[in-house]
């Protein structure tokens, strides 16, 4: 019996870590289509975050040059280590740039799972950019989009 | 050693250094003149050598770094240069006293040293010494830069000296064990005999001597030692030193493969905070004669590249770290470093070394990693200062390697740090003037127009926030009007993104602030010369269309048909094509059809709209426009929270004649006024802005004597038309005069008056009016003011012969004669003023035919059988008003012809339909009427005879 609640934590917490603190989509251009992160408190905090991490993206693209492009890969890894958070980043074929924010104790956290959150979000944002009534270019306002986020968010206890 | 020189590059590794300070008092712009010129001689080359030695300068150097000395030779003050005033023999040995006071504070390490005196004059100045220069004033000094060139080449034998004679030491001599600081203490009753400690004792030695030889211009023998010294001290894990070691590789390495230096030039070395304007002059002044000293002697090539003999090393390339090797090196060292706490300095410092080189390589991603690291090292309890400076380098560095946002980010925080809480003076300034430099990484510029190309796209949270810190900064520095031209930026560009709430605030602090320094629309100028543009509210209100309005009918301009002819003339000669180009700039530039006119009020409609959640006070608001002149005359506007769209007319006078356009409009809100101009609002729906403005006319002003009519005839959309009402009795004449006044500024030449009749057939009436228009005419031209009567006869003569038909078409109208157009190639200003108009003739009229009802009804009869005995109802309409007690009015018409009359009921009590009744004598005529009239009286209610009127 008790063997098997330890389990259950166990799982529960592996699940848990699966989750990011912050999901940011970039246009092109470098202007956030979509930013939503947990604490709603600290914001701004990611704002900057995931502000700073472009010069890695953009560092890293042009790195790749521009022979490389068409077999590119999309994942771009782990941007950079700060104190509390890692930051991922995930550039598509339209340049488009989808930043993950999770956090640094989450130490079980593979990079497999962290590819898996990317590609989900990717068929998602094509699902978006699908909609005839969305603009591409303007902020990102759908639900289905949302709520894909929020799966892949931390829940705020 | 706790505080890093930021501005460290791995060529400083090649420098000596020398110190120049001032010794008593000396004014301070004097001695950092005397220190520019010092400075000036950076790199002199040495007499019968190829060699060169370059010189760093400092005026400030902490003794405790100089204990660091022999870890790293080029942290070792060398030279001391001291500045002085002296006036007096008398002071002269009190002033030597203080340099030699001087010279002890870095005695262990100085080669030599140096006294400029200035102001000395006499005996005393007069002898010769080496070590003393004397000047008469700062003014007068022309070999300074000789005498730091021989001071220069004085340390150089030193140094040489130095170099050789520990290179020259064989093995078999005791070495003694060099130190830093921190391990003293840890080597105290170690074995100084063991193998182990003499390694260790050695391999530091070389990595001295290796410093020693790259400082003396001997890059590959440095090269050389340097290798043997990393071999040395690897086996003896001999972190710290090996660190150092491999750092001198790095550094003499660099210098080989980038002889133009690592610091970025000007831009990359700004001067700190700490260390002066030194720094700056000497680093445009660095310069290396390219690899010069590097001559490939392929016979000296060795497998291993390490021997003992250095002297067949010379001249040799292969020891130099290939650029990514330099990398390598350079992070082995670093986490050597990282070891020890105590060497956080040294960590700190190669870091930012190897971030200079790693720009130059164009590494950025590899620097950003040293950055991230150098970040992250602890030196301590940092004084506030010093952490600004240390964002202030990272900032620079990240700027060096292209992370512009990241270096934003960082100097945004150096900025907060100007300012924390913990300091006593808050910087407001300085952190005004990073948070400044901190726009363009968030890409944020202070021009407004860059905002109005549709929604605002970047990191508005970001960006709003930095806006909110500049705001205040600006504030606390004590300049309003800065605050309020942030804030106006912050409303205007931000609108979008701020909630109500911040709203509410953000209008509020701006009304605070404009209440003490209102904001204007001129450009604000930086003392660092940063221009502010102004900030327009254009979304304050939100204006979504502008539209010139016609002047109403009475004011409009009438081409005089005598002109038309010419005019046609003037068509396009073009042939007619269906293909229109336009596009929308051209539409906004399109001529309107209609005129304004000088001197009139003109208006011009804007659909406004208000996104604010409150109430919005817009002041002083009126028209821009360019071309003729125009005075705008400014209304005030309140507009509802987020109302939808709201008409505005705003008013103006042209003041002259030409072409107007109109540009924008003007608004005062929240105390800031704003310039808003139309070409910057592409949203703005317009139908054209342009209009001709023509010369002021003359404006006439029409009453008659007659009551206006009630039903105006609809006037057609050219004509202008005032309408007045007679009834009259066949064959009746009445005046009518018309008054003609000029009310405007023009004489009025011309005056034409025609008359048209319609509704009827022509030939029963004929002429009804007549007038004579000499009189008039002869009074013109009307000076403004002046008013001309002009008298109408209308004479009523109808012929009813024409039988039913004519009847049928009169029907209850009467005759109307209508029009009197006053044809007047003039406009014709048509106010009929009805307190005016004279009603006496009529009513006198009509009274005698105003009866009043006997209880007996046959009065009626009576009264009709007199009329028709008269003749005076023959052939004639005669209207019966009938209006009993309680106000009820009945109105019969009786047409009495020749042969046939007619009964008409014109307004009945409800039991009578309107119907004809025919009749064919006047008896049975006035008997139907009786029973008529008798029966709709009798219908009314408790009617009492004596108060029926009858009205003929």
């Amino acid at each position: 019996m008790e063997h098997t609640q330890s389990r259950d934590a166990c799982w529960h917490s592996r699940h848990h870590s699966k989750m990011a603190v912050c999901i940011a989509v970039i246009a092109k251009e470098n202007y956030p289509l979509y930013i939503r992160s947990v604490p709603v408190q600290n914001e701004l905090k990611f704002h900057y975050t995931v502000h700073t991490s472009l010069d890695v993206v953009e560092e890293k693209i042009s790195a790749v040059g521009k022979a490389m492009a068409d077999q590119r890969e999309l994942y771009l890894g782990l941007l950079y280590p700060t104190e509390d958070y890692k930051v991922y980043g995930y550039v598509t074929n339209s340049k488009v740039k989808f930043v993950i924010v999770v956090d640094s104790s989450n130490t079980s956290l593979r990079d497999n799972e962290i590819r898996s959150m990317f590609r989900k979000l990717h068929n998602s944002f094509t699902d978006v950019m699908c909609n005839p009534f969305y603009n591409p270019g303007d902020t990102i306002q759908s639900k289905a989009f949302d709520s894909m986020v929020s799966a892949m968010m931390v829940q705020a206890s | 050693m706790s505080v890093p020189d930021y501005m460290q590059c791995a060529e400083d590794h090649q420098t000596v250094l020398v110190v120049v300070q001032p010794v008593g008092i000396v004014p301070e712009d004097q001695f950092f003149r005397i220190y520019k010129r010092i400075a000036s001689v950076a790199q002199v080359s040495i007499r019968d050598s190829q060699r060169n030695l370059y010189i760093r300068y400092r005026h400030h150097y902490l003794p405790e770094n100089n204990e660091w000395g022999d870890f790293q030779t080029h942290r070792k003050v060398v030279g001391l240069i001291s500045v002085t005033t002296c006036g007096s023999a008398k002071e002269w040995p009190q002033t030597l006293d203080r340099f030699h006071g001087q010279k002890e504070v870095f005695g262990a390490t100085l080669y030599d040293s140096r006294l400029l005196v200035f102001g000395l004059q006499g005996e005393i100045a007069e002898q010769q010494r080496t070590d003393v220069a004397f000047y008469s004033s700062y003014d007068d000094c022309p070999n300074v830069e000789k005498r730091v060139e021989d001071f220069v080449e004085s340390i150089f034998i030193v140094l040489e000296s130095k170099r050789l004679d520990r290179a020259t030491d064989k093995s078999g001599d005791k070495i003694p064990l060099l130190c830093v600081p921190f391990e003293k203490k840890d080597f105290v009753g170690l074995d100084t005999d063991s193998r182990h400690y003499k390694k260790r004792c050695q391999g530091r030695m070389r990595k001295h001597v290796g410093d020693l030889c790259l400082q003396a211009g001997m890059l590959q023998d440095a090269l050389v030692h340097y290798h043997m010294a990393v071999e040395l001290l690897r086996s003896v894990n001999d972190f710290l030193w090996l660190g150092a070691a491999l750092e001198g590789l790095c550094s003499a390495s660099v210098i080989f493969h980038y002889p133009g230096g690592t610091a970025g030039g000007a831009a990359g070395r700004k001067p700190s905070l700490a260390q002066g304007q030194g720094q700056a002059a000497d680093a445009g002044k660095r310069h290396r004669p390219g690899a010069q000293e590097v001559l490939i002697d392929p016979g000296a090539l060795t497998a291993n590249g390490i021997s003992a003999d250095t002297s067949s090393e010379i001249g040799r390339a292969k020891n130099c770290l290939g650029p990514e090797d330099i990398i390598e090196k350079y992070k082995e060292a670093i986490s050597y470093y990282g070891k020890y706490k105590n060497a956080g300095v040294i960590e700190l410092e190669a870091c930012v070394k190897a971030v200079r080189v790693l720009a130059i390589q164009k590494r950025a991603m590899e620097a950003s990693e040293f950055l991230q690291n150098a970040v992250y090292i602890n030196l301590g309890q940092l004084s506030e200062e010093e952490k600004i400076q240390r964002y202030s380098i990272l900032s620079e560095l990240y700027h060096l390697i292209g992370f512009h946002r990241k270096s934003a980010f960082f100097k945004r925080v150096a900025a907060m740090q100007c300012v924390a809480p913990t300091i006593p003076e808050p910087g407001w300034r300085a952190c005004y003037k990073l948070l400044l430099e901190t726009l363009p990484g968030y890409s944020l510029s202070l021009d407004p127009k860059d905002f109005s190309k549709g929604t605002h796209r970047g990191w508005a949270a970001v960006q709003m926030r930095l806006l909110h810190e500049l705001v205040y900064a600006s504030r606390r520095m004590g300049n309003p009007g800065l605050s309020v031209r942030h804030l106006s930026f912050l409303l205007q560009t931000m609108l979008d993104f701020l909630s109500d709430q911040e709203k509410k605030e953000v209008t509020q602090s701006l009304e605070n602030y404009t209440s003490k320094c209102p904001g204007g629309m001129e450009v604000l100028t930086l003392p660092d010369g940063l221009k502010l543009p102004p900030v327009a509210f254009t979304k304050l209100p939100i204006i979504r269309s502008v539209k010139l309005l016609d002047l109403p009918v009475s004011l409009r301009p009438h081409k005089q048909k005598g002109l038309l002819e010419n005019n046609m003339s003037t068509k396009s000669p073009f042939i007619y094509s269906p293909i229109i180009m336009h596009t929308r700039g051209e539409e906004r530039n399109k001529n309107i059809e209609f005129q304004w006119v000088q001197g009139e009020v003109c208006e011009v409609q804007l659909m406004v709209y208000n996104p604010m959640p409150f109430e919005l006070r817009v002041e002083h608001m009126g028209l821009l426009t360019s071309g003729v002149e125009f005075e705008a005359l400014p209304a005030a506007l309140f507009l509802p929270a987020e109302s939808g769209l709201y008409p505005v007319t705003l008013v103006g006078v042209p003041r002259t004649a030409g072409n107007i356009t109109v540009t924008g409009y003007h608004t005062s809100v929240f105390g800031v006024t704003s310039d808003c101009l139309l070409e910057g609002l592409p949203s703005v729906i317009t139908s054209g802005c342009m209009v001709e403005v023509i010369p002021s006319l003359p404006r006439l002003q029409l009453s008659t004597s007659l009551p206006r009519s009630a039903h105006p005839l609809q006037p057609s959309k050219e004509e202008l038309s005032s309408s007045v009402s007679v009834q009259l009795f066949n064959g009746e004449t009445q005046h009518l005069t018309i008054t003609l006044e000029n009310i405007g500024s023009e004489d009025l030449e011309t005056l034409e008056v025609a008359s048209k009749t319609c509704n009827t057939k022509e030939k029963l009436f004929g002429e009804f009016l007549s007038w004579d228009l000499e009189e008039a005419v002869s009074q013109l031209p009307l000076k403004p003011g002046q008013s001309v009567t002009l008298t109408v006869n209308i004479k009523v003569r109808l012929d009813f012969s024409g039988g039913e038909n004519l009847l049928q078409d009169l029907n209850d109208d009467g005759i109307s004669v209508t029009g009197l157009p006053i044809s007047s190639p003039l406009r014709q200003v048509l106010k009929p003023r009805a307190e005016t108009k004279p009603l006496g003739s009529e009513s006198s009229k009509t009274d005698y035919n105003h009866v009043k009802l006997s209880s007996d009804t046959t009065f009626i009869s009576q009264f009709l059988k007199l009329h028709v005995a008269n003749n005076k109802i023959k052939n004639a309409i005669t209207t019966i008003y009938i209006t009993t007690p309680d106000k009820t009015h009945y109105t019969y018409r009786i047409y009495t012809g020749a042969r046939i009359s007619f009964l008409i009921p014109v307004c009945c009590p409800p039991t009578r339909h309107c119907k004809y009744e025919a009749v064919h004598s006047i008896s049975r005529l006035v008997k139907l009427l009786k029973n008529r009239v008798e029966d709709d009286v009798q219908a009314a209610q408790r009617l009492s005879a004596d108060e029926v009127v009858l009205t003929v």
